[in-house]
């Protein structure tokens, strides 16, 4: 006893959290360790109190636990319904340092009854959260306008609102081996395929990441090929999206504190599909759904086309229309690969700008940026005015595609294209194309072919791919999901 | 040997994989290797896709005696070990020869109109690494990529639409105006881009559905048929008796008739979008090559890709006069219709040892 007690006056708390807990031979040194623990986190807060069982020591989180909630559900009880806090509270060993740690870091508030040298843990967690808001990230015009938060429960909730089901199943996992990040999967339980299910919890357990503060860093941990620059699961922050997958048969990964939701398996082409799809009409929503995956595939063409056109085949194009093009060019000393990255750099350069500048500032970055490089650049001899407009209109089709990953592996697959045609011309570009397909056909989204549904697991899949059927013609799941119910 | 193969192909796979091989680079040349017909040559590949009927029918009757084994495994159980792996062997140069043969057709009409002030030897070594990249998803990443090259290249049927605008339709009469020498010419020559159908005795263990291989085979052989058929009845319609002798790539002659307001050249587009069907033939028969390889020695290794790969490299940059190459390339085409009637050879053979083979 008296080699603990040497122990902690005289040891760093980095030292003690090693300490095995067998040297903690009561209850009342478990608190003085807590105590010892917390040395330097001014917001874990130690209260005595005299009750009508004796002292009783509240150990909290101020940070994570309102005052409100503090007097509700532990200072009244304490002082009138004691019976009521037994009844509620779950018993934790004095010898458990780390689960009694981890537990007031989760919000709980401990109590410890002196004279009867028992640890009680009661849930208080009541960090502030933020509002349901509108989605800023997937906005739609039409739909529900609500998106999830950073809480999980108001996620799950979100979720649970619009699939009222006893079938949707929620289970809980820890990531890292000191239970610090918190896994929720959904699934709808007749309709998931238990194999996929499995293979995503099998991944699960083997990470065991040092930090973990969004669900982007997750899927990078679990993704099938993470060397690809093409996102093989889909994320979003839309509820109704979420749900929507869900009823296909996939899988959803949620984690606290974090807005956006993992959806798995998922393919290529369903990164270019909207949940307003479904809430437009279908003709217009297979118009939608036509411009923008076309346009990933214009996106990445348009501006090494130029430089093709331009270095190595000017007979492709008709005289008059080459010699606009030359004419437009008749300032410009760069060749034009060259010509074409330096446009495509400062267009990266002010999208970077602007997104991380304040909404207002970022607008007049934008407006600036415009006019400097639409009017001066153009004056001033270093680029033409026909790319301006082949570069604008390059940007905007790279914005079309509703998850925003997607649009930032077009624009880094185009600078693949760019090179490609700088160096061997049309030739070029169609051999960074066959590695595009090649690539595309090889990664696998939790095992599943990524280039489903254009490499088709059904047929029935071509009823809701580029052209969108229909609601009458819907009835099937999607293929990919390997539902136990098509 | 492995004696099983881990089933993959689907019959849809089975029928692009045939379909894709068979377009592959011979059909840019085919009007002129059936020129000897002269405007007779239009009905030629309804013919050409009878006989790839008939000679398909012994290879699958050969390969559903060995449902889990290819040829180069077949080889061995019916010829022995030795003789059975110098045949194998033999099969392997052949394949190699062909995907040189490809790749340098390819590149040559590349380098002459896409690239005509560059060496070919940095795009090879990109088109190599890509082929490896392809080949390394095995048969099945093959199999996805010869269907989507079908879809992406497909289109190009459109760009015959001005030449037949242009053609004349009388070309095509008097029907069967040939000699029987001029016949066996055409025939000779032609069949060579009929060629590609042969390789499913080197996949056919990995087809999950071995009993509709033989239909689905035959789609694709017909698909293939259609389009040869396409191809050179618009040739005959667009081009006089002189020119189909003599101009080298017909089809991509064939896109030139095509006028747009923003596009002059649209040949151009059209011989780099070739790059996938060739792509999709290489790949197959570098497959086939590897897999042999593999069955020489050290089955589980991943270096006979390389070593092939670096064999044609070399053979592609190494200085050899063109008449040389077109020889080795020629005698390598007709070993080819060998390959045609190998099967039914085993197929006597197992008659013979069908006791031995079973024990």
């Amino acid at each position: 006893m008296i080699f603990v007690k040497i122990i902690i006056r005289t040891s760093s708390a980095k030292w003690l959290k090693k300490i095995n807990t067998k040297y903690s031979p009561n209850a009342q040194y478990t608190l003085q360790l807590l105590h010892l623990l917390s040395d330097n986190s001014n917001d874990i807060i130690f209260q005595k109190k005299q009750t009508s069982e004796g002292f009783v020591t509240i150990i909290y989180s101020s940070s994570l636990v309102e005052k409100m909630t503090l007097q509700a559900v532990v200072l009244v009880p304490l002082s009138h319904s004691i019976y009521q806090i037994y009844q509620t509270a779950e018993p934790i060993h004095f010898k458990q340092i780390a689960a009694l740690e981890q537990k007031i870091n989760a919000g709980n508030t401990i109590l410890y009854f002196h004279e009867t040298q028992q640890y009680l843990a009661l849930d208080t967690y009541s960090a502030p959260i933020r509002a349901i808001t509108n989605t800023e990230i997937e906005s739609t015009v039409i739909g529900p306008q609500d998106s999830f938060t950073e809480s999980l429960e108001t996620n799950i909730s979100l979720i649970r609102r619009r699939i009222r089901s006893h079938l949707l199943k929620n289970e809980s996992m820890y990531l890292s081996s000191n239970k610090q990040y918190q896994v929720s999967i959904m699934y709808i339980d007749n309709i998931v395929n238990k194999k996929l299910l499995r293979k995503l919890k099998k991944r699960l357990q083997h990470v065991n990441p040092t930090s973990l503060l969004d669900t982007a860093m997750l899927k990078q941990l679990i993704e099938d090929n993470p060397f690809s620059p093409f996102p093989q699961y889909y994320m979003s922050v839309r509820p109704d999206t979420i749900a929507h997958y869900l009823l296909d048969g996939r899988i959803a990964l949620l984690i606290n504190n974090s807005q956006t939701v993992i959806v798995c398996p998922t393919s290529f082409f369903e990164m270019f599909t909207s949940i307003e799809d479904y809430y437009n009409r279908w003709t217009t929503a297979t118009l939608l759904r036509s411009l923008r995956f076309f346009g990933f595939f214009l996106t990445i063409m348009i501006t090494p086309t130029y430089i093709s056109a331009l270095t190595f085949h000017p007979d492709l194009l008709p005289y008059e229309l080459l010699l606009n093009l030359q004419e437009s060019r008749s300032k410009v000393p760069f060749p034009p690969l060259f010509e074409v990255l330096f446009i495509e750099l400062i267009i990266e350069v002010l999208r970077e700008a602007g997104s991380r500048m304040p909404a207002k500032v970022g607008q007049t970055i934008g407006i600036v940026g415009g006019i400097v490089i639409g009017t001066a650049a153009v004056e001033a001899g270093l680029i033409s005015n026909i790319l301006i407009v082949l570069v604008a209109t390059s940007a905007l089709l790279s914005f079309l595609p509703p998850t925003f990953i997607m649009s930032n592996t077009s624009r880094l697959v185009r600078y693949f294209f760019i090179i490609a045609a700088g160096c061997f011309g049309l030739f070029g570009q169609m051999l960074v194309f066959v590695w595009l397909f090649i690539h595309l056909l090889r990664i696998r989204s939790l095992g599943e072919p990524y280039m489903a549904p254009f490499i088709p697991r059904k047929w029935t899949d071509l009823l809701n791919s580029v052209i969108r059927f229909p609601m009458a013609f819907l009835k099937h799941r999607m293929g990919i999901s390997k539902s136990q119910k098509s | 040997m492995r004696s099983t193969q881990k089933k993959v192909l689907t019959k849809v796979h089975v029928l692009f994989l045939v379909q894709s091989c068979l377009i592959g680079t011979g059909i840019l040349q085919l009007p002129q290797k059936l020129s000897s017909m002269g405007y007779s040559q239009a009905f030629m590949p309804i013919l050409f896709s009878i006989i790839a009927t008939i000679t398909l029918w012994p290879m699958i009757l050969l390969n559903s005696k060995f449902p889990t084994n290819n040829l180069f495994q077949i080889n061995e159980i019916l010829l022995g070990k030795i003789i059975g792996k110098f045949f194998n062997f033999l099969l392997v140069l052949l394949f190699t020869i062909i995907c040189i043969d490809s790749i340098s057709s390819y590149m040559l009409l590349i380098q002459s109109t896409a690239l005509p002030e560059q060496t070919i030897t940095l795009p090879v070594i990109c088109f190599l690494a890509l082929l490896v990249y392809l080949v390394r998803g095995g048969i099945f990443a093959i199999a996805r990529f010869s269907i989507l090259t079908f879809f992406i290249t497909i289109p190009m049927v459109l760009f015959t639409k001005w030449a037949i605008q242009k053609g004349e339709f009388s070309h095509f009469f008097p029907l069967f105006n040939f000699t029987f020498q001029e016949f066996y010419e055409a025939t000779k020559n032609g069949y060579l881009s009929f060629l590609g159908y042969e390789l499913i005795l080197f996949y056919y263990p990995f087809i999950i559905q071995q009993k509709s291989a033989f239909k689905y085979a035959t789609i694709g052989i017909w698909i293939s048929g259609v389009l040869m058929l396409i191809t050179t009845g618009v040739s005959v319609m667009y081009f006089s008796e002189w020119q189909l002798s003599n101009i080298e790539f017909a089809v991509l002659n064939i896109f030139k008739a095509g006028e747009y307001s923003f596009i002059e050249r649209i040949d151009i587009i059209g011989m780099t979008l070739w790059i996938f069907l060739v792509y999709s033939t290489v790949a197959l028969y570098l497959w086939a090559a590897n897999e042999g390889f593999k069955s020489l020695i050290l089955a589980k290794s991943q270096i006979h890709l390389y070593i092939l790969v670096i064999a044609i490299f070399i053979a592609l940059i190494i200085p050899l006069s063109q008449h040389l190459k077109e020889k080795i390339f020629t005698i390598n085409n007709y070993v080819f219709y060998l390959l045609l009637l190998w099967p039914i050879f085993l197929s006597i053979i197992y008659f013979f040892r069908k006791k031995q083979v079973q024990q």
